[in-house]
C-alpha cells in the first residue's frame, strides 16, 4: 500500500510537472494574441510593413539579442550592433516601440508562433457583406420612406374614390338627359346592393367617434414608440468623413489593436481620436502607391497636407490645418460615460458597444445609446470581485453570504449618480 | 437650542414686520412669475385668450413638434490634435504647481487643467498656505477668461502691435534718459527675484530710472515702525498657532489682512479640540464688523480714533503688571476691569501671545511693537529673522512720486499691474502730475482707469499665462508657471521689461540664469533642482533661528500723538472685503456674487452704520445718503444697519464703483471709497473724522442672501463656553430628540459618504463657496436675480448674530464682559455694538430619510446605495416639490437657461468665460433643480482610480471641493463606513446611538465597537460635540456640526456655572424667539 501511495505521489508530482512546465513554455496561441495586440500594428510575418517581415527571424537572430531589441531597441542601436544599425537605416531611421512591460516568455511565445506561422488560405468571396446603414428596420426602405409610400396610397385611393363618384354623376347627368343610354338590366352589384346599404344604416355619431378613437390610438401608440425610439436616437448613423478611412483595412486586414490609436480608452473618460501623429508612425511611408498607379493615396495625401508633410524631403515644414471628423457616437451632456471603467475594469471588449467595427469600411452607429440599452448590460455584466482587492470586503462578505458573483447592476450600477451629475 | 439666546440673521427676523412674517410663509420670494415665465419681455401678459388663440397655438405646437421630430443629426465635430503634447490625455486632467498672482501675498497654488485650459485652483500643501487658498485666489481662474480684458497693446487708445510700440517706447525711453528727468517704474509689492532683477537691467539700461512700489492697501507702517523699533524694514512673520492669546487691533488676519490663509491655517490650530482641552484666546478691538471680530471670542468696540488711545491704555497696564513705567495717557472709555483682564492674560501667557494691529499709522504699531517686545513674544509669535516679503510697498515713495510728477522732474512712468488712477487716495494731484509726464505706459490688464490715463497701453498676461518666481518670506522661493499659452496678444510685464531693457533673454530663461547663479547655485545639479523646484513649486531654505530684538523707538513720544486724538463727528472707516479685496478682480462675476461673510449681500458696498445713530440720523436699512468729508464725497450710497458697527462709525469697503470700460459687472455696483483715506506720516490711513450726511433717498434694493431661505428660527446653531466644555463635553449639545421612525433602516454596504463641519473653526470667510462653484459650474445669475431671492450657490453660510444675553436683568452668561455690563446699568438688551456672531455652512445635507425623495413625483432625486441623496437633472420636471420639502432649504432652481442667455451676461454667456467650465459636471438647463452632490464627480473618479489601481480607497483619499478649499480644516468628508476614518468618529459615537431605532441598534453594534476601541479620550470628548441639524425630524442627516466653543468664560461665570447648567434642562418651546407660530416639534432634552 505504502509503495503504491508513494508511486501515486510521484507520478502525480511528475504528471502537475508537465502540466505545470507546459503552462510555462512558450505557447504559439499565447504568441498570436500577444503578436496581434502589440507586433501586428507594424509588422507582418510575411511581408514588410512599417518593419520588416518576421518570417524565419528565429534564424537570422539568436532568442538572447530577440529578447534585448523588443525590450529596448534604442538601446541595441546604440549600443553599435551593426545589425540593428542596418535595420535601423533600411527602414527610413523610424524607432521602433521599446516593449520593456513584456516578459521573456511572452517574447518566446510571439517568435513560437512566427516560427508556426501558416499564411491563411484566401477566403472564398473576399467581400464582405456592406452594413446595413438604412438604420432601425432591415426592410429595403426606411420608415420614412414608408410612411411616404402609405400617405401616397391614401392619397390614391382617395383619387380613386373621388373619380368613381365623378364618373357616377356624369353618367347620372347623361342618364337624366338620355335615358334610353340606361342599361336595362344592371344585374346584381356587390357594393350598390349590399356595402352601401349597409353602410348608411350606421350610426354616424358612433361611427365618428369609433373613427377617432382607433385613429387616436393607432396615433398616440406610433407616436410614442416613435419618440421613444426614434427621436434623438442616431443608431445607423454614418456621416461622411473628411478623410475615407477604413476600419476595415486598419483594424480587421492589418489587425492593429483598437487602442494603437485610441489610446486613451484605458486611462480615460475618453477614447479619444488619435492625433495625426500617431497616423504618421506608419503612414510616413506607407503610401498605397501600388493601388493608385504610383500616386500617394489620395486620402493618406489628406493627412500629410493636414499636419504639414513634405512628401519630397520628408519634412514636416507646411502649414498644418486639422481634421474636422464628424462624432458618430454621441451622448448627451447630462450623461457620463468613462472609457476607462469599461475597457480597463469592465473588460469590455470595444465592439460591445461599437459593433464589429473591423468589418465596417464606413463606421456607423451600431447601437442605440439609449438608457435602457446601458442598463440591460449593467443587469447582466458581472464585478470582477474575485481578482480586484478594492472589493476585498465586499467579496469576503458575498461568500460568507453563498454568492460567488455580483452584477453591475447590484454594485450600484443602476443608480442615477453611476452616470448623471 | 440649548442655551436661550435667541439667533437672528438680520434685522428682519429680529424685529420682523408682518409682510417679513407672511413672505416667509411664501414658497418663493416673489410670487411665482408667470407673465415672465410667459413671457419675457411684455410685463402685462393677457392670459386670457379665445378659441381662436387656442387653436393657433394648438397647431403650431402641433406643427413645432412635427418640426422637431425631424429626426436629423446634428453634426458635431471632434478634432483631435495633430501632433499630441505627451503629457496631455484627453479627459484626464494635469495639475501644476505655481503661484497665485491675485495678489502679494503670493500663496503656493496647484492648478488644475483639462486639454491645456486651467479650470480649478487649489493651495499648494508644501508652501506656507499649506493647501488652501483664499476666494479670491480660486476666483482668479475666471479673471484669466475675462472677455473685456486688454487684448491687444494699444497707443492712445488706438490698437497697435507689439514691434512698433516697443519701438517707440524705447525711442522715448532714451530720449528721455538723456535729459534730466527720472524715469519710474510703480509696481506694486514686489518680492521676485527675478522680477527685481529684471528691472535692475532696465535701470543700468536708462539712467536715472528707479522702482517705486505701491499697494493700493499697504502695510506701510508697520515696515516703517519695524524699521524704527528694531532696525529692520519689513512686516514680520507671525504665527498665531503658537500664540495662546492673540490680541489684534483691527487687524482682519482672517480675512484680509497681509496672508489671512495662512494665518487662518495658524489660527484655526488653536481652536481644534480634538486632541486637547486648550484652546486660543482671541480679544479683538475694531469699529466695523470684520470676519476675525465676528470670530473673536471677545470683541470689543472701539472708534477707529480711539484706537490708539485703547492701544496706549493696555500697554499700561500690561506695563503696570510687569514693572514698566507708564506711558501718562487719559483714560480709556472702556471698562477699566476689561484691560486689565486683557492685559493679566497676555502677562500670563508671556512670549505665546501676540499683539497685532491693522492700522497704517506708524505711532500705533510702535507701541504693537513695544507690547510685543514687553510681552518677549518678539522672537517667538513675531519672528523678524524670517520675515515677510508678502508686503514691501512704502505709501511715502509713491506720494513722493506724485510730488515730483507736479514738480514736472519726471520724465517717465511705468505702471505695472497698479491701477492708482482708480485707488490713490488723492487723485487730483496724481492727475495733474500724469498730464506733465512725457512718457507714461501701463501694463493694465484690463481697460482701467490707469490704462486710460497713459498713452500706451502695453496689456500684461494673466499669471496662469506667465513665468515668474516668489519670495513670500526671507528664503522662501516659489516659481510661478504658465498653465495656458496667452489667450490673446498679451506680453508679461517683466518681458516687455527686458525688451526695452535690451535684454535678448525670453523671462524664462532669465528666471532660469537668475535662479542658477543664486537661488539654486550650491545644491547640486541645477537641472536636477531646477525641476524638483518647479514641480513643487518651491525651493524653501531652513529658517534661520528666531532671535529676541531690544526696541529702540521713542514709545513715549508715539503714545503721546496717539492719546491726543479726540473723537470729532462721525467717523468713515473703510476696509476690504473677503471677495473684492482692493478692486483689482472688481470685473470677476464669482466674487461679485459672493455673499460677504458679514452682511451676506452681493454686488455691492453700502455704509454700515450702527442702528442706534442710524435712528439719530433718522436712517433706515436701505436708506440713500451723501457722504463727505472735506472735499471728498460719494453720493448715493445705500446704508445698512450692521450690529456690531461702532456707534457714530461709518464703515465702506473698497475696490467698487470702477471705471465701466473695465467691464459691465466691475462698474455696476458700488461706490469708489478710496477717496476717503488720507495721509499721516507718509501713510495712507484708512480712516477719516467728521464726516456729514446727508439723506437723499429711501429703500434701497439690496442683493442681500442673509434672510433667505429661512429655517423660521428653529434651533440649528449650538454653542458653548470653553469652561462649561471641558466640565461636561456634552455641554451645548446636551440630550437629543425621541425618535420615533417611519422608516426601515437601510443597511449601507459599500462606502456611505458623509461630512462634518467645525463650527469653532469656521471662519465664514467663503473660500468654500467659490470653490464649489468653480467645481461644480454653479451659475452666476446677477444683482437683480439675487434680490429675488434666486442665488446659485449650493453651499451658504449662515451667518447668526444673538446679543450678548441677559437673564433675571444682570447676567452677561456667557461673555466675560460682566463688568462691561454692570458699567451700563446691566442693561445689554439691544446693545447694536454687542453682538455674538456664529457661522454655519449649509448644503445638501444628503438625509439618509430624506424628504425631498419621498415627494418627487419623477424619482428625479433619489438615495443611493453609498448615501447619497442622487439628484438626476435630466429626469427633473421642475415641480420644485423637492425644494418645498427640504427642511435645509439647500435646493436651488433654475428659473432661466443661465448659459446662452443675453440676460445672463456673465461667463456662461461666451465662448472665453465657458472655458473655466469643469467638464466633469453637467451645465444645468432652465426648469430643473439642483444641489450639492458631496462632488460625486470627485468620488466616482476616486473609487475608479482606486478599484483600476487594485486597491482599497484609502480613508481621505476622495475630498470634496470645498473641504480642500476650507483655510481652516473645518470640513472632515469621508467614508462613515470605514472605520479608521475621521467621519467614523463623528458618526458612531453614544450620541448618535441613542438616536437609533433598535433595529438600527443592533446593525451599528459591532461597527460601532470598533470605532470607540480606536478612539482617545480626547477624540471621545471631541465627538460630544457632534450635532445634526432639526435631529426631531429624523430625516438622518449625513453631515454633522460640531458644537462652537467660545473661550470666553471668567471667574464670575464659573461661579454661576452650577446654576446655569440647572437651566440649561428643559427648555421646550420657549426657546428661540417668536416667529413660528405653526407647530413643530420642540426638541424634547433629557
Amino acid at each position: 500500500m505504502k509503495i503504491n501511495v508513494k508511486i501515486t505521489v510521484l507520478l502525480f508530482c511528475f504528471i502537475n510537472g508537465i502540466i505545470s512546465f507546459a503552462g510555462a513554455a512558450p505557447s504559439a496561441d499565447e504568441g498570436k494574441k500577444l503578436f496581434e495586440a502589440n507586433c501586428a500594428s507594424c509588422h507582418k510575418v510575411d511581408k514588410d510593413l512599417v518593419g520588416p517581415a518576421l518570417k524565419d527571424i528565429d534564424k537570422r537572430r539568436d532568442i538572447g539579442w530577440i529578447i534585448k531589441w523588443v525590450k529596448n531597441p534604442q538601446a541595441v542601436i546604440k549600443s553599435g550592433d551593426a545589425y540593428a544599425t542596418a535595420l535601423y537605416n533600411k527602414f527610413n531611421q523610424q524607432n521602433m516601440t521599446a516593449f520593456g512591460s513584456l516578459k521573456d516568455d511572452e517574447i518566446k511565445s510571439i517568435v513560437e508562433y512566427i516560427k508556426a506561422y501558416v499564411p491563411p488560405a484566401p477566403a472564398p468571396g473576399t467581400e464582405t457583406a456592406t452594413p446595413d446603414q438604412s438604420g432601425t428596420n432591415n426592410s429595403d426602405f426606411g420608415s420614412a420612406t414608408l410612411l411616404a409610400l402609405l400617405a401616397i396610397a391614401v392619397l390614391l385611393i382617395f383619387i380613386v374614390m373621388l373619380l368613381g363618384r365623378v364618373n357616377d354623376v356624369l353618367k347620372q347627368r347623361v342618364y337624366e338627359k338620355k335615358p334610353e343610354l340606361i342599361p336595362e338590366n344592371q344585374g346584381y352589384s356587390f357594393i350598390k346592393d349590399t356595402f352601401m346599404p349597409w353602410v348608411r344604416g350606421w350610426n354616424k355619431t358612433v361611427a365618428t367617434v369609433m373613427a377617432i378613437v382607433i385613429f387616436g390610438i393607432l396615433f398616440a401608440y406610433n407616436g410614442f414608440k416613435y419618440a421613444n425610439n426614434e427621436v434623438g436616437v442616431q443608431k445607423g448613423y454614418s456621416p461622411t468623413q473628411p478623410i475615407n478611412f477604413s476600419h476595415k483595412i486598419h483594424a480587421g486586414d492589418y489587425k492593429i489593436n483598437c487602442q494603437y490609436c485610441h489610446s486613451s480608452a484605458e486611462k480615460s473618460k475618453q477614447a479619444s481620436i488619435p492625433s495625426l501623429s500617431t497616423c504618421m508612425n506608419c503612414h510616413s511611408y506607407v503610401t498605397a502607391k501600388d493601388k493608385y498607379n504610383g500616386q500617394t493615396s489620395p486620402e493618406i495625401a489628406k493627412i500629410y497636407k493636414a499636419i504639414g508633410f513634405n512628401e519630397q524631403n520628408k519634412k514636416y515644414d507646411q502649414p498644418q490645418s486639422p481634421i474636422k471628423w464628424i462624432r458618430i457616437h454621441n451622448l448627451p451632456d447630462h450623461a457620463v460615460f468613462n472609457h476607462s471603467t469599461h475597457v480597463k475594469l469592465g473588460k469590455v471588449a470595444c465592439q460591445k458597444c461599437h459593433g464589429e467595427v473591423q468589418e465596417m469600411e464606413v463606421v456607423y452607429q451600431r447601437n442605440s445609446l439609449q438608457m435602457g440599452w446601458c442598463i440591460n448590460c449593467h443587469r447582466e455584466s458581472n464585478v470582477d470581485v474575485a481578482s480586484n482587492p478594492y472589493y476585498e470586503k465586499l467579496h469576503a462578505r458575498l461568500k460568507k453570504e453563498g454568492k460567488t458573483e455580483i452584477k453591475v447592476a447590484q454594485n450600484g450600477g443602476l443608480e442615477c449618480s453611476k452616470c448623471h451629475y | 437650542m440649548e442655551n436661550n439666546k435667541q439667533y437672528w440673521r438680520g434685522l428682519e427676523e429680529l424685529n420682523p414686520s408682518p409682510e417679513f412674517l407672511a413672505q416667509q410663509k411664501n414658497e418663493f420670494m416673489e410670487g411665482v412669475p408667470m407673465d415672465e415665465m410667459l413671457n419675457e419681455n411684455a410685463s402685462s401678459f393677457d392670459l386670457s385668450s379665445n378659441r381662436r388663440d387656442f387653436l393657433k397655438y394648438f397647431g403650431f405646437g402641433i406643427g413645432a413638434v412635427a418640426l422637431a421630430a425631424c429626426n436629423n443629426t446634428p453634426v458635431k465635430n471632434a478634432i483631435p490634435y495633430i501632433v499630441k503634447p505627451e503629457n496631455i490625455t484627453p479627459g484626464v486632467p494635469n495639475f501644476y504647481a505655481s503661484t497665485c498672482g491675485a495678489c502679494a501675498t503670493a500663496c503656493g497654488i496647484v492648478v488644475k487643467t483639462r486639454e491645456g485650459r486651467p479650470i480649478k485652483i487649489d493651495g499648494n500643501e508644501k508652501t506656507f498656505n499649506q493647501g488652501a487658498v483664499c476666494a479670491q485666489g480660486q476666483a482668479s481662474v475666471l479673471s484669466l477668461y475675462d472677455n473685456n480684458r486688454n487684448k491687444k497693446p494699444s497707443v492712445k487708445g488706438k490698437e497697435s502691435d507689439w514691434k512698433s510700440i516697443d519701438s517707440s517706447i524705447s525711442k522715448e525711453l532714451e530720449e528721455i534718459a538723456a535729459t534730466s528727468a527720472s524715469i519710474k517704474i510703480v509696481t506694486g509689492t514686489i518680492n521676485s527675484p527675478s522680477t527685481l532683477k529684471a528691472i535692475e537691467a532696465f535701470v543700468s539700461k536708462y539712467k536715472n530710472a528707479s522702482l517705486v512700489q505701491y499697494d493700493a492697501v499697504s502695510s506701510s507702517a508697520i515696515i516703517n515702525a519695524n524699521e524704527m523699533c528694531f532696525g529692520k524694514a519689513v512686516v514680520p512673520q507671525y504665527d498665531f498657532s503658537k500664540a495662546k492669546v492673540i490680541v489684534s487691533f483691527g487687524a482682519d488676519f482672517l480675512g484680509t489682512w497681509i496672508s489671512p490663509v495662512e494665518y487662518t491655517k495658524q489660527w484655526s490650530k488653536t481652536r481644534k479640540l480634538n486632541n486637547t482641552k486648550n484652546m486660543s484666546r482671541h480679544i479683538q478691538f475694531e469699529s466695523g464688523l470684520s470676519v476675525t471680530g465676528s470670530n473673536a471670542d471677545v470683541r470689543i468696540p472701539v472708534k477707529p480714533s480711539q484706537e490708539g488711545l485703547a492701544i496706549v491704555s493696555l500697554y499700561n497696564e500690561v506695563a503696570k503688571l510687569l514693572g514698566a513705567s507708564t506711558i501718562a495717557a487719559p483714560s480709556f472709555n472702556v471698562a477699566a476691569n476689561l484691560l486689565t483682564h486683557t492685559a493679566q492674560e497676555l502677562v500670563n501667557t508671556k512670549g505665546a501671545s501676540i499683539v497685532v494691529s491693522g492700522s497704517n499709522d506708524v505711532d500705533v504699531q510702535i507701541i504693537v511693537n513695544a507690547l510685543n517686545s514687553m510681552l518677549g513674544n518678539i522672537g517667538n509669535t513675531v519672528d523678524l529673522d524670517n520675515y515677510s516679503k508678502q508686503r514691501t510697498a512704502t505709501d511715502v515713495s509713491f506720494d513722493k512720486l506724485v510730488e515730483d510728477m507736479n514738480a514736472g522732474s519726471v520724465g517717465g512712468v511705468i505702471f505695472m499691474n497698479v491701477n492708482p488712477f482708480y485707488n490713490y487716495h488723492a487723485l487730483d494731484k496724481l492727475k495733474s502730475g500724469i498730464s506733465k509726464v512725457k512718457l507714461s505706459v501701463s501694463s493694465s490688464y484690463s481697460n482701467d482707469e490707469t490704462a486710460q490715463a497713459v498713452s500706451y497701453v502695453c496689456p500684461d498676461s494673466h499669471y496662469l499665462e506667465s513665468w515668474n518666481d516668489y519670495e513670500p518670506k526671507a528664503g522662501k522661493y516659489q516659481l510661478a508657471q504658465p498653465t495656458i499659452t496667452t489667450v490673446f496678444e498679451t506680453r508679461q510685464s517683466q518681458e516687455s521689461l527686458l525688451k526695452w531693457s535690451g535684454v535678448e533673454l525670453d523671462y524664462y530663461t532669465f528666471i532660469k540664469e537668475n535662479w542658477k547663479n543664486t537661488i539654486l547655485a550650491g545644491s547640486g545639479s541645477f537641472i536636477t533642482s531646477w525641476n524638483q523646484a518647479l514641480h513643487d513649486g518651491l525651493f524653501y531654505k531652513d529658517s534661520v533661528s528666531a532671535s529676541a530684538r531690544s526696541l529702540s523707538a521713542d514709545v513715549a513720544k508715539s503714545a503721546s500723538s496717539l492719546t491726543s486724538n479726540t473723537s470729532k463727528g462721525i467717523e468713515v472707516q473703510v476696509y476690504t472685503k473677503v471677495s473684492i479685496g482692493d478692486g483689482s478682480q472688481a470685473n470677476n462675476p464669482w466674487l461679485q456674487e459672493m455673499p460677504d461673510p458679514i452682511t451676506r449681500t452681493t454686488w455691492d458696498n453700502y455704509a454700515s452704520i450702527n442702528k442706534t445713530t442710524a435712528d439719530n440720523l433718522k436712517l433706515k436699512d436701505g436708506s440713500i445718503i451723501n457722504v463727505t468729508i472735506g472735499n471728498d464725497k460719494i453720493t448715493n450710497l445705500p446704508v445698512m444697519i450692521q450690529p456690531g458697527q461702532v456707534k457714530d462709525t461709518i464703515s465702506v469697503a473698497l475696490g467698487y464703483g470702477q471705471s465701466e470700460k473695465i467691464g459691465k459687472v466691475a462698474s455696476t455696483s458700488g461706490k469708489n471709497a478710496y477717496g476717503f483715506r488720507n495721509s499721516k506720516n507718509g501713510n495712507t490711513i484708512s480712516w477719516s473724522e467728521n464726516a456729514s450726511v446727508e439723506k437723499v433717498g429711501e429703500d434701497y434694493a439690496f442683493a442681500r442672501t442673509q434672510t433667505h431661505h429661512t429655517i423660521e428660527g428653529r434651533a440649528i446653531v449650538k454653542e458653548t463656553t470653553l469652561d462649561r466644555w471641558t466640565k461636561d463635553a456634552t455641554s451645548g449639545n446636551h440630550g437629543h430628540a425621541h425618535i420615533v421612525s417611519l422608516w426601515d433602516e437601510k443597511d449601507y454596504k459599500g462606502h456611505r459618504w458623509a461630512m462634518a463641519i467645525d463650527l469653532n473653526a469656521c471662519t465664514g470667510c467663503g473660500a468654500c463657496v467659490i470653490a464649489c462653484q468653480a467645481e461644480n459650474n454653479v451659475a452666476v445669475l446677477g444683482k437683480e436675480e439675487v434680490t429675488k431671492g434666486r442665488e446659485m450657490h449650493w453651499i451658504r453660510i449662515d451667518r447668526y448674530y444673538s446679543f450678548n444675553a441677559k437673564k433675571d436683568g444682570k447676567d452677561a452668561r456667557i461673555t466675560r464682559e460682566t463688568e462691561y455690563d454692570e458699567e451700563k446699568g446691566g442693561k445689554l438688551v439691544q446693545d447694536w455694538e454687542n453682538v455674538s456672531v456664529v457661522y454655519q455652512p449649509v448644503m445638501c445635507q444628503h438625509c439618509t430619510h430624506a424628504s425631498c425623495e419621498t415627494v418627487c413625483p419623477v424619482l428625479a432625486t433619489t438615495h443611493s446605495s453609498e448615501g447619497l441623496n442622487q439628484m438626476t437633472y435630466n429626469r427633473c420636471i421642475g415641480t420644485k416639490y423637492c425644494a418645498n420639502n427640504c427642511a435645509y432649504k439647500v435646493r436651488r432652481f433654475n428659473y432661466f437657461r443661465y448659459f446662452q442667455n443675453d440676460r445672463f451676461d456673465f461667463n456662461m454667456n461666451n465662448d472665453l468665460g465657458r472655458m473655466v467650465l469643469n467638464p466633469d459636471v453637467t451645465v444645468r438647463s432652465r426648469g430643473v433643480m439642483e444641489k450639492c452632490s458631496f462632488c460625486v464627480q470627485r468620488i466616482n473618479l476616486g473609487k475608479l482610480v482606486a478599484k483600476r489601481e487594485g486597491r482599497e480607497l484609502a480613508k481621505d483619499e476622495v475630498k470634496t471641493a470645498c473641504q480642500v478649499a476650507c483655510p481652516a480644516d473645518a470640513i472632515v468628508f469621508g467614508d462613515r463606513n470605514n472605520p479608521e476614518s475621521e467621519i467614523a468618529k463623528l458618526f458612531t459615537n453614544e450620541r448618535e446611538y441613542a438616536l437609533m431605532t433598535d433595529d438600527e441598534k443592533a446593525m451599528m453594534k459591532p461597527f460601532m465597537d470598533v470605532v470607540n476601541a480606536s478612539m482617545t479620550e480626547s477624540e471621545k470628548d471631541n465627538v460630544k460635540r457632534a450635532y445634526a441639524l432639526l435631529e426631531e425630524i429624523n430625516v438622518k442627516p449625513s453631515v454633522k456640526y460640531l458644537t462652537k466653543v467660545r473661550n470666553r468664560a471668567d471667574k464670575a461665570i464659573d461661579n454661576e456655572l452650577e446654576n446655569e447648567m440647572a437651566l440649561d434642562k428643559p427648555h421646550g418651546e420657549e426657546h428661540s424667539g417668536k416667529s413660528h407660530g405653526e407647530e413643530h416639534n420642540a426638541p424634547a432634552h433629557h
